[in-house]
């Protein structure tokens, strides 16, 4: 489970923002607060992708080919799910 | 190197062993995987028979729906023409839409996963080949009836996403709604079953040594794709049951005037519906990605980064599901993030896109069919990318949405990214299952006649659809400019209906099926599924050591034909394969197959018979027909869970494998949490649609009482899990003979349904009438649920107390009892939350 959690972490980090940024823009449609709710939750998930970023780079020089390659790919997830973190949030921040 | 299970990788460096094999190593092999012969095919499990089965019965609807486009495409040739009348009209483009959506793009996919995954992970099959059967038989059955259905007048008429209020009694009171409804809810069963049956197999069926790092790409993607069925399908499965009861009982899940919501029809058919187009998309990609590499001659360009965007696009492509209602007057905040999210789901196509551009480009391609029909899909798909990025953009998808811009969109991207692959595969991996290649010379006029067709038919559509040309309508007037694009449209039909029909002539005239004997090899592919092989897969199962291991290993084809590798014969006399571990494929123990059945095709059969009499409101015969099914499969999975004399064997080289495993890492315990899965999506898909009518019609909303029901009924559950903990517990410990652990699971199985019937009884006496409101009737849907779970439950427990009483619950743990007691525990735990739910969640907040 470990090695899914790694491949499959930044991207879960990314699912999970939609879902509540969704679920923010649904249940205060207009808000103001709903803005600021969309910038925290974006922050906490630009850190835990930051996080994933940081550790998968370390694992990624010690183990194995394999577990090199498996940190490399969950490293790329978290990548890509911060690029896409931050442009899905732009709208909230932008409008 | 590092072992995921304690097996020592050291070990397969044994492989390729010497010496002589025994003489009758191989007839023996042959004999446990003989398939049967005349009427018997119908019974056959093998992946070979079924997975051919499976394409052709795809393929076949596919030239089904393709000739009712065809009749579509005169209908607007001109104006005001008269071939089809509005009804039928609305009821060929329902059924050219499901045909191909439902009936063709996804289960084409599925059974290419059957045909060539065994094969391409040099497994002998895929680990439930009877369920592969079912899921076969249920679809040609379903799909046949579904079809059938035009003949008589009763086909659907609301459009393939069947949007209500329009497809409600109100506005379609005949039973051609229901067709769609109870069909297509049906036919989706049958591709969960697929699913299932295809992330097992990838996930514990692979070579030995084929690491995730070394997977095939069309494995990867089928894994992906077999993981976004489960998570996106139960929400049509729910949504076509909703529609269903509101259509038989009156329950207005969608009906505004009673605090439904139509709204909760399009959110939940598009969280599926959406996702479904990459669920298309991904394995074509997988397919694409492998060919791309054989007929380049050189191995493919950014393959972790084409892992990373089969998996991103999984992902991104549940966040998209609303862009189809950027009209329905959502929050503007909701619609910026689908629309940046229906974006971003470009980013990881692209990555795709260009390693197959950079593979074509560091590599020999040479001129021949499936190269020109993958380059031809590149194109059309890119095509179809760009407009979709397009309607991403709010504003103009306004001014464009249900127009023929968007007929043109969806079929750039699903011709381009789907059809045109598919049949690249078609020519590239006949050679693997007939003795002859399909006709090169002809197989170029088929990839011009139809690649210049879709771009003649589809590209001129886009400036129809500007022009204002609304979809789904059966003719227009004539002066308004549209005559000349639909007029060319309809010529660029009938060049793809010239090249299918060319196809089809070559089909008949070179392909013979064959699983011995084949033309072989013939595009120089490096993959596994070009080994030698019969009905027992390869001869023997090769330790893979790279991505393309014919290419770096020269003398793998001929050492495993000479069984030098692992399982070169039948170790136990029955049919058999090695399950291996997920991540580094390291041999785990040795499954016990079963051989071939009339039960899937019988429980497949009264399966489909009690919905498809359901819909005809034949109710007495349905339910026959419903309880016939349950012996029939409850027959079928007898001879599963086999124990043999021996305990363990010797699979090659020396290496012992057991020959029965329990536990969490088996490949039984895998498919029920993958059926759990399913099970708890239709649960959240539901209580999304009880927060969701809430949100929206609070004021349709009642405070019930009967709060205090909740502690009764949480207790009941909780009991019941602690009886499933208790069977095992006992079952574990060698003197519990008196008192058998089947005991606790049964009590177990009573007290869920017990529970159950509590919940109801308490629901019952508040008074609540789910005609009266959605809240009412979305409690009754939670209650249905769980009591489909409880009736799920009491059988199995029976199945397991039948199995006892036989001896055949082996100590110290059973898997029959592990997946039991996993159901039972997932169905108490929804029960439980069933109940706080439907209480808790206020009337008048």
């Amino acid at each position: 489970m470990r090695a899914w959690a790694i491949v499959l972490g930044g991207l879960a980090v990314w699912a999970a923002h939609f879902f509540v940024l969704y679920g923010i823009a649904s249940a205060m449609p207009g808000r103001v607060g709903a803005r600021w709710l969309v910038l925290i939750v974006t922050l906490a998930a630009i850190a835990a992708d930051g996080l994933i970023l940081w550790r998968t780079i370390g694992a990624g020089r010690r183990a194995d080919a394999l577990e090199a390659w498996i940190a490399r790919l969950g490293g790329l997830g978290a990548a890509l799910s911060l690029v896409a973190v931050v442009w899905q949030a732009a709208p909230a921040v932008a409008m | 190197m590092k072992s995921e299970t304690g097996f020592d990788p050291a070990l397969l460096d044994r492989f390729p062993t010497k010496g002589p094999r025994p003489d009758d190593e191989l007839a023996r092999l042959e004999e446990a995987w003989r398939a049967p012969k005349g009427w018997g095919l119908l019974t056959a499990v093998n992946n070979n028979y079924i997975g051919t089965f499976y394409v052709g019965a795809a393929f076949l609807f596919f030239l089904l729906a393709g000739v009712l486009a065809l009749v579509m495409r005169v209908q607007l040739a001109l104006p005001l023409q008269g071939v089809l009348p509005q009804e039928t009209y609305n009821q060929f483009f329902t059924m050219h839409g499901t045909l191909m959506m439902f009936l063709f793009a996804v289960p084409m996919m599925e059974a290419l996963g059957v045909l060539l995954l065994p094969q391409m992970l040099a497994a002998r099959d895929l680990p439930f080949p009877r369920l592969s059967a079912y899921a076969f038989w249920a679809y040609f059955v379903g799909g046949t009836c579904f079809f059938l259905s035009l003949f008589f007048g009763l086909a659907p008429n609301g459009g393939w996403f069947m949007y209500p209020p329009l497809t409600g009694t109100t506005y379609s009171p005949g039973i051609n709604a229901d067709f769609w409804l109870l069909g297509i809810g049906f036919i989706e069963i049958s591709a969960i079953a697929g699913a299932i049956e295809i992330l097992v197999g990838v996930l514990k069926t692979r070579a030995p040594g084929m690491t995730l790092a070394r997977m095939p790409l069309f494995a990867w993607a089928m894994l992906v794709f077999a993981g976004m069925i489960l998570i996106a399908f139960p929400a049509v499965i729910l949504a076509t049951l909703l529609l269903e009861l509101e259509r038989a009982l009156n329950w207005p899940f969608f009906d505004a005037t009673r605090g439904g919501d139509p709204m909760l029809w399009q959110h939940l058919f598009w969280f599926f519906g959406h996702p479904e187009v990459y669920i298309i998309f991904l394995p074509a990609a997988g397919l694409t990605s492998m060919m791309v590499s054989a007929l380049a001659r050189t191995p493919l360009v950014g393959y972790q980064l084409v892992v990373l965007a089969l998996l991103a696009t999984a992902f991104i492509s549940f966040g998209v599901w609303a862009h189809h209602m950027f009209t329905t007057g959502m929050p503007t905040l909701s619609i910026g993030f689908f629309a940046a999210a229906s974006m971003a789901v470009s980013l990881p196509a692209g990555v795709q896109v260009f390693a197959w551009i950079a593979t074509l480009a560091v590599g020999k391609p040479r001129c021949n069919t499936p190269t020109l029909f993958v380059i031809g899909g590149l194109v059309t798909f890119v095509i179809g990318g760009l407009t979709g990025v397009m309607v991403a953009m709010v504003p103009f998808d306004w001014q464009v949405h249900d127009t023929h811009f968007i007929v043109a969109h969806l079929h750039y991207v699903l011709i381009g990214g789907a059809v045109f692959p598919v049949f690249a595969g078609l020519y590239y991996w006949t050679p693997m299952m007939s003795r002859r290649a399909l006709s090169e010379r002809l197989g170029k006029w088929v990839f011009w006649l139809m690649f210049a067709g879709m771009q003649v038919t589809f590209l001129p559509m886009h400036l129809t659809g500007m022009m204002g040309m609304p979809r789904r309508v059966y003719t227009y007037l004539p002066g308004m400019g549209l005559e000349p694009t639909n007029l060319v449209s309809t010529a660029g039909a009938f060049m793809i209906g010239a090249g299918v029909a060319l196809f089809v002539f070559d089909l008949a005239r070179n392909f013979r099926f064959a699983v011995e004997g084949t033309a072989g090899n013939v595009y120089g592919g490096g993959t596994l599924e070009w080994l030698p092989t019969g009905l027992y897969s390869t001869r023997s199962i090769p330790v893979v050591r790279s991505r393309e291991p014919l290419w770096d290993q020269p003398d793998l084809a001929r050492d495993v034909d000479e069984g030098r590798y692992l399982l070169p014969g039948t170790a136990t006399g029955l049919r058999e394969t090695i399950i291996t571990s997920p991540i580094r494929a390291e041999p785990q123990y040795l499954q016990i197959m079963p051989g071939p059945s009339a039960w899937p095709l019988l429980g497949a059969l009264f399966t489909a018979g009690f919905f498809l009499l359901l819909t005809v409101q034949a109710y007495t015969p349905a339910v026959i027909s419903g309880v016939l099914a349950v012996p029939s499969i409850m027959r079928w999975l007898w001879d599963t869970d086999r124990t043999v004399a021996e305990p363990e064997v010797d699979v090659g080289g020396g290496i012992r494998l057991r020959t029965y495993a329990t536990g969490s890492g088996t490949h039984g315990w895998w498919a029920m949490v993958m059926l759990l899965v399913v099970a708890a999506m239709v649960f959240l898909m539901t209580v999304f649609a009880f927060l969701f009518v809430r949100g929206v019609h609070p004021e349709y909303w009642s405070d019930y009482g009967g709060k205090g029901w909740a502690l009764p009924v949480v207790g009941l559950y909780a009991g019941a899990a602690g009886l499933v903990w208790l069977g095992r517990y006992l079952l574990r410990r060698e003197g519990s003979t008196h008192w058998s652990p089947a005991t606790q699971v049964l009590l177990a199985g009573a007290t869920i349904a017990l529970a159950w019937a509590v919940d109801f009884t308490g629901w019952r006496g508040t008074g609540f009438d789910p005609e009266l409101s959605a809240q009412g009737a979305l409690v009754m849907a939670f209650l249905a649920q769980q009591g489909l779970l409880a009736a799920v439950a009491l059988l199995m427990v029976l199945y397991l107390a039948a199995r006892t009483s036989r001896n055949l619950i082996v100590r110290p743990r059973s898997v029959t009892l592990d997946v039991v007691s996993l159901f039972l525990l997932y169905a108490a735990a929804q029960g439980a939350v069933t109940a706080l739910i439907t209480r808790l969640v206020p009337g008048g907040w």
